[in-house]
């Protein structure tokens, strides 16, 4: 019977071979955790199995002597959001190094929603040495997960040549190679006291040319952003985002898309036609913006963009649609004046929040029931993703070439 | 009595153009230290600007550092600001010279000397309030501009120029203090547009939350309001908007 030990207890000898998989689980309340270990050792009978958790273990955790369980200090203060953080994988990479496994799932907060068999996908595919870097596809409603959709997904994929449908980091599976070099990238964060700052395992497994393989992961109850403000929040992710990409842009600039990728089936819910929610209030914000941002806007975003956002604010709502070529187009500018800092970074962030609603509103009215002649969620997304692929040839010339006239 | 008058005007222009003759060479003084440091500030800008290019200093420092000072450089690029401090730092010490440079071709106590000097001080600080202000005005306006829209406020623009207009008439009011310009018939003025900005931007918010704040004053005052009317109670078009998750 395994119970909870402390972190100097189980350290690894030095000149041992790693061997089997290590868990990090970020904070959970009491119950949630007893679940989450629960579930483990269901997901990873007869796999020598270490479970490190922040919070206090409950006394009996699993019967099986390969399941082991500790509570660790964190080396690196984890500021507990809503997503992996810098401090995060800094701890993950010390605890395997000190426990000597050979490779690690991270689990993010929720983490007692994962179903056994997710886990053990998960686990699966890192222990099997097949793939560096294993990330969830996630089952999301056509309503969920809608920034993933509209800017990280796309844009990860064209610019990355990578197909993982959900880039932000929630749960991962890492080997030991992966979480040196994300623990490396996260040191930089945690040097500069930014413990909490975000980063994208995804283009950091592409740039270093590691394996990433995408397991279907069923749903998960998402865990819900530490502030309600859209605002905030978009500023944050999609802000951090563009920040990889401009550190990146050596890599991206010559990468193109992985052909052994392919893309998922999609699950029953994605393909479902919901009922149409409320778009007016979106579209209301886009008009509004339209009539008194566009003088920033047109800072940011060239003529013949500027012309298409014309027409959208005329649109009536009932064939309200926004072509997949400009919001491309849109996602593509508003990278590139982050790069330039063609206006305050925080400012150009909050810019881009209307833009986002006029996709959003588009992308619900194409596919809700109402929208027949148009795909559903999944396959307007894949189509728009596809287009910012065939795109990036934009991209790539004006980050060269910025001052080049484009109309 | 003309030849009076004649000679008062000749010796009038006589000590005019001595004054004047005195007072170029420190004129020349002040141009040529700021011209000579402005050309050395180039030249120097330009210098470190090839070395560490040459040396990779960007790429070396993008690996130490996350984005500290990156993050403050004109396009994230610390070599362009360091060539470009180097540069600032010289047109300053060459404003510094010549300013010295002046000062120090008249004897203590003239006239020049006693009204000039200061006056060009004021002068320099006043551009540099007035740099300041007019760019806190364009980000303080862009700033309430994009929040008010994000919120849906329909005034949105009005807010931004009220603010913008704060700023800039602060600014020249501190401009005009500074240069002792106007006197009190400055800050007269300033506190009237102020106030009249401050008034004016307070009637359109109260005005434009009128309902807002009779429905919240009404609830206070009525508990029979905290029953839901029709008109409280939200379409369903809202609630299937809240069912959006964003992440």
């Amino acid at each position: 019977m395994a119970t909870a030990t402390t972190l100097a207890e189980t350290t690894h000898q030095p000149g041992s071979s790693p061997s089997g998989l290590l868990v990090v689980l970020t904070p959970l309340p009491p119950e949630a955790l007893e679940h989450t270990i629960s579930n483990l050792a269901a997901a990873f009978e007869g796999i020598p199995l270490q479970v490190a958790s922040p919070d206090p273990l409950p006394p009996v955790v699993s019967e099986s002597p390969e399941f082991h369980a500790f509570t660790y200090t964190p080396a690196a203060p984890t500021p507990g959001g809503w997503l992996l953080t810098a401090a995060d994988f800094l701890n993950s990479y010390k605890l395997l190094q000190e426990h000597g496994a050979q490779c690690c799932l991270l689990l993010g907060p929720e983490a007692q929603s994962i179903a056994p068999g997710a886990l053990s996908s998960l686990g699966a595919a890192v222990l099997s040495g097949s793939a560096d870097l294993a990330v969830p596809r996630y089952s999301l409603g056509p309503r969920d997960g809608l920034v993933n959709s509209a800017i990280l997904y796309p844009a990860t994929r064209a610019i990355f040549g990578t197909r993982a449908r959900y880039p932000l980091a929630i749960d991962l599976g890492l080997s030991r190679k992966m979480a040196e070099r994300l623990a490396s990238a996260a040191q930089k964060f945690t040097a500069a006291g930014q413990n909490a700052g975000l980063l994208w395992p995804v283009s950091d497994a592409a740039v270093a040319g590691m394996s990433i393989v995408q397991v279907e992961f069923g749903s998960r109850a998402l865990p819900p952003p530490d502030s309600m403000d859209l605002n905030t929040i978009l500023a944050q992710v999609a802000g951090s985002l563009f920040a990889d990409v401009e550190s990146k842009a050596a890599f991206w600039q010559r990468a193109r898309l992985t052909s052994s990728a392919k893309p998922a089936a999609f699950s029953e819910e994605e393909i479902s036609r919901p009922e149409l929610p409320d778009i007016q209030p979106m579209l209301e914000s886009f008009r509004l913006a339209y009539s008194n941002l566009h003088e920033i806007w047109s800072l940011v975003l060239p003529p013949n963009s500027l012309l298409g956002l014309k027409k959208l604010s005329q649109m009536p709502p009932a064939s309200f649609r926004m072509p997949d070529a400009l919001w491309a187009r849109i996602v593509y500018d508003f990278i590139l004046a982050y790069r330039l800092r063609t206006i305050n970074r925080g400012h150009l962030m909050g810019a881009l929040t209307p833009l986002y609603l006029a996709w959003v509103a588009s992308h619900l009215r194409l596919s809700s029931g109402t929208g027949q002649d148009g795909p559903a969620a999944e396959s307007h997304i894949e189509a728009m993703a596809a287009v910012f692929e065939a795109d990036k040839p934009y991209l790539v010339s004006r980050w060269r070439w910025p001052d080049r006239f484009n109309p | 009595m003309g030849q009076q008058v004649g000679s008062a005007l000749a010796e009038s222009m006589h000590r005019v153009m001595v004054k004047l003759v005195s007072f170029l060479p420190g004129l020349l003084a002040l141009l040529i230290g700021i011209v000579v440091l402005t050309a050395l500030g180039a030249l120097l800008a330009v210098a470190i600007r090839r070395i560490l290019l040459a040396a990779r200093f960007d790429e070396r420092f993008g690996r130490t550092q996350s984005a500290t000072v990156a993050d403050i450089a004109p396009a994230h690029s610390p070599t362009l600001l360091i060539s470009r401090v180097a540069f600032w730092a010289c047109v300053v010490l060459g404003v510094v010279i010549g300013i010295s440079a002046f000062d120090a071709s008249y004897p203590g106590g003239t006239e020049i000397t006693t009204i000039l000097i200061p006056y060009l001080t004021h002068s320099i600080g006043a551009v540099f309030i007035l740099l300041i202000g007019t760019v806190l005005a364009r980000f303080l306006s862009r700033s309430v501009l994009i929040g008010a829209v994000n919120l849906q406020m329909q005034y949105a623009r009005f807010l931004s120029l009220g603010v913008k207009w704060l700023v800039l008439v602060l600014t020249a009011a501190m401009v005009l203090d500074h240069l002792e310009i106007g006197g009190s018939i400055v800050a007269l003025a300033f506190g009237i547009l102020f106030g009249g900005i401050v008034l004016t931007l307070s009637l359109a918010i109260g005005l434009g939350s009128r309902d807002l704040v009779s429905r919240s004053l009404e609830k206070n005052v009525d508990p029979a309001a905290d029953r839901p009317r029709f008109d409280d109670i939200p379409p369903p078009a809202t609630k299937s908007r809240e069912s959006l998750r964003h992440f």
